[in-house]
């Protein structure tokens, strides 16, 4: 089971090896005299089973591995190459050993695994200041996060290129591997300080649970981490409910926390209620960040062909203290009164008050309605002048910065992501589908929509719909796909082996511009087919690029 | 993202290359490079998205219709660097644009050069 686990786990390493990504040079190099001070490797069986060809010396540094870090994936990969290329012999708990230690003695600090966060959490990214000769050396297979993953000497930066330069053709470029050793080097001062602190976490425990998922508004409850028995392993069982239609789900899985702050968990729910792509209860893979003091914890859980759906997930530690989640809406308009709320939480107190409560200014609680343990529904009035835009949320001492907006018209609504990309599938590859959500703006001070002074209110309701390019309004467009009430884009199931531009349009159902016209928003939505083939090679898509996949194949019969 | 658009760019040419594919994302193959038109306009929106940036601005025909016109122009990570942000046109902005008309006859356009109503010209790349 562990290693079943394990390996999906981190399964995303594997489609990205398939895809020919390789990080590690796979032949341990022979090279100068160091010239920076490795990392001594002190693991027994990390020496075993490495040692043979990547020797030591008297300091206990071993080539090449003593002068990378890495995150998780980085370091699976690197032994899922060794194994498959060069017949190193690792049972799955070995596997998980060396994992482990690895990830944990030669990682990434907490602060340089942040910047490549959306590559392992798999969110779609614009990666920007990327010189174009690193972009040429790397960028055809990788994306920049892959290669920020690891960090190198100086040396090993050169090794690799060199390995690459003969395994890939790749054109060793010294303006890249200058630019990569100062932008990822091995010794940083964000490394020295982690490296001293205590790395053997412990999240077990009881932990309190935020979850958002795009188009379904926001989920709270519980998770429940335990050790497993194993070595680092822990077994978890959630459960959430929505605030919408408090409709549950729960799941169980298991996880590993790498490095004292990195877990990689897999969860499934035994109540698969549809075979909806986005049905709650798909089996998920969890990449969360635990907070240095483990107070705390965010990340996602996703899962798709292209790990385009999922949850956002943030928690915090259970206390004994009345804790604040959430709250049931994101919004409140000015001069409105008896405003039903639902605060979410955990541990309030048997005796409240009304001055238990803070909505800022100009929000005043008529009334408490209910209230037990995990929840408090209130009543508010909204003051005419109150002040426009985000506020916090407190109940006693706990607080929920920015929960709320209060606002007096809806400027404009926002689709997002403002552009995407969904694919067809084919015999080997499921749909990708792309969900959007409408989310309501107010110009803020300036008055002019789309500057930085606007104040972002919340989703919005609103009735979705698509047009292809050039289309007629009106136009079919079931050969390419549908857009579903949440705003789920699920792809036509017959490829129509060709790409599409549409947008993807979302009219307010009450919030009107200046004319009385319903807000519309639109999104730009380019749905692929998911391969394709140029001047004799494969391109694949991934999550929001495409990769080069090597020569083309022949077509199998 | 700037992968994506690079992406985006092979495999618009590979789809444009491919007899197969006369509807795929489209780069530029919907707007024949033949005779350009001018429209002067109203702006409603703009996109300052990849893979192409869009304009829509609503054009009084001959009649006194509105009409309203989608006019694309190369990404936003290639405009980004000529200094467009996502308020560089802004609503009810009055410009007079130019461009290649779709094939199709849609009111759609392949941007070739946008003035503002004081005489401004804002810098385009050469397209895509």
């Amino acid at each position: 089971m562990i290693s079943k686990f394990r390996s999906t786990a981190l399964l995303w390493s594997l489609f990205f090896l398939n895809f020919g990504f390789a990080q590690v040079s796979s032949t341990p190099g022979q090279g100068e005299p160091a010239s920076e001070e490795g990392i001594p490797v002190t693991d027994a069986l990390v020496k075993a089973k490495c040692g043979s060809c990547h020797t030591s010396d008297d300091r206990g540094n071993m080539q090449r591995i003593s002068w990378e870090r890495a995150t998780p994936e980085g370091w699976e990969q690197a032994l899922r190459r060794m194994t498959l290329l060069y017949d190193v012999d690792l049972t799955p708990a070995e596997t998980g050993h060396l994992l482990q230690y690895l990830s944990t003695y030669h990682g990434l600090a907490p602060e340089e695994a942040k910047k490549v966060t959306y590559d392992v959490e798999r969110r779609i990214h614009e990666e920007t200041a990327i010189p174009n000769t690193v972009m040429s050396a790397c960028g055809r297979c990788h994306n920049f996060a892959r290669v920020l993953s690891w960090r190198r000497s100086v040396d090993d930066w050169k090794e690799l290129s060199r390995a690459h330069a003969v395994r890939y053709n790749a054109r060793p470029s010294e303006e890249a591997i200058a630019f990569l050793a100062k932008m990822a080097p091995l010794h940083t001062t964000e490394w020295a300080a982690w490296r001293t602190r205590t790395l053997d976490k412990n999240p077990a425990g009881r932990w309190l649970v935020t979850a958002y998922v795009l188009g379904r508004i926001r989920y709270f409850g519980e998770m429940q981490i335990e050790s497993s028995g194993a070595d680092g392993e822990f077994n978890t069982r959630a459960t959430l409910q929505s605030v919408t239609d408090g409709s549950t789900v729960v799941r169980s899985g298991r996880g590993l926390m790498y490095g004292g702050y990195a877990w990689r968990g897999f969860s499934r729910s035994g109540n698969v209620t549809s075979s909806a792509p986005n049905d709650l209860s798909n089996d998920a893979q969890e990449v969360m960040t635990s907070a240095p003091d483990e107070s705390n914890a965010e990340g996602r859980w996703f899962w798709g062909q292209y790990q385009e759906l999922g949850f956002d997930i943030r928690m915090q530690r259970a206390t004994s203290n009345a804790t604040l989640l959430g709250i049931d809406r994101p919004l409140l308009k000015t001069g409105s009164r008896s405003q039903r709320i639902r605060l979410i939480g955990d541990h309030f107190p048997a005796q409240i008050a009304q001055a238990d409560m803070d909505f800022g200014p100009g929000v005043t609680v008529r009334r408490i309605v209910s209230h037990n343990a995990s929840e408090v529904i209130a009543e508010v009035d909204v003051a005419l002048d109150a002040p426009l835009g985000k506020r916090q949320v407190a109940f006693r001492r706990s607080v929920m910065p920015g929960a709320l907006a209060v606002y007096d018209r809806v400027d404009y609504i926002k689709v997002t992501p403002d552009s995407a990309t969904a694919s067809f599938g084919n015999q080997t590859r499921s749909r990708g589908y792309q969900q959007f959500e409408a989310i309501g703006y107010q110009n803020g001070p300036d008055g002019k929509r789309r500057t930085a002074d606007d104040v972002e209110l919340g989703p919005v309701d609103v009735t979705w719909s698509m047009r292809v390019f050039y289309e007629s309004e009106g136009s079919r467009t079931d050969s390419v796909g549908t857009v579903g009430p949440t705003g789920l884009f699920i792809p036509a199931a017959d490829s129509p082996e060709n790409n599409f531009d549409v947008w993807v349009i979302a009219d307010a159902r009450t919030e009107k511009d200046s004319d009385g016209k319903p807000l519309v928003g639109k999104s730009y939505l380019v749905v692929t087919v998911p391969v394709y083939t140029f001047n004799g090679r494969r391109y694949v898509r991934d999550l929001d690029r495409w990769v080069d996949d090597g020569p083309a194949r022949p077509v199998q019969q | 993202m700037k992968n994506t658009v690079l992406s985006f760019l092979i495999i618009a040419t590979a789809l444009l290359l491919n007899p197969n594919s006369a509807r795929g994302h489209h780069g530029w193959a919907a707007f024949p490079s033949g005779s350009q038109i001018t429209l002067k306009g109203t702006v409603m929106d703009f996109h300052f998205v990849n893979p192409h940036s869009v304009v829509e601005f609503a054009v009084k025909d001959d009649k006194g219709q509105v009409q309203v016109w989608e006019g694309e122009l190369t990404s936003r990570s290639n405009l980004a660097p000529r200094g467009w942000t996502a308020t560089s046109l802004e609503d009810r902005d009055e410009v007079t644009i130019t461009g290649y008309p779709a094939k199709n006859g849609a009111h759609a356009m392949r941007i070739t050069r946008i003035v503002l109503s004081n005489g401004k010209e804002l810098k385009l790349s050469g397209g895509n």
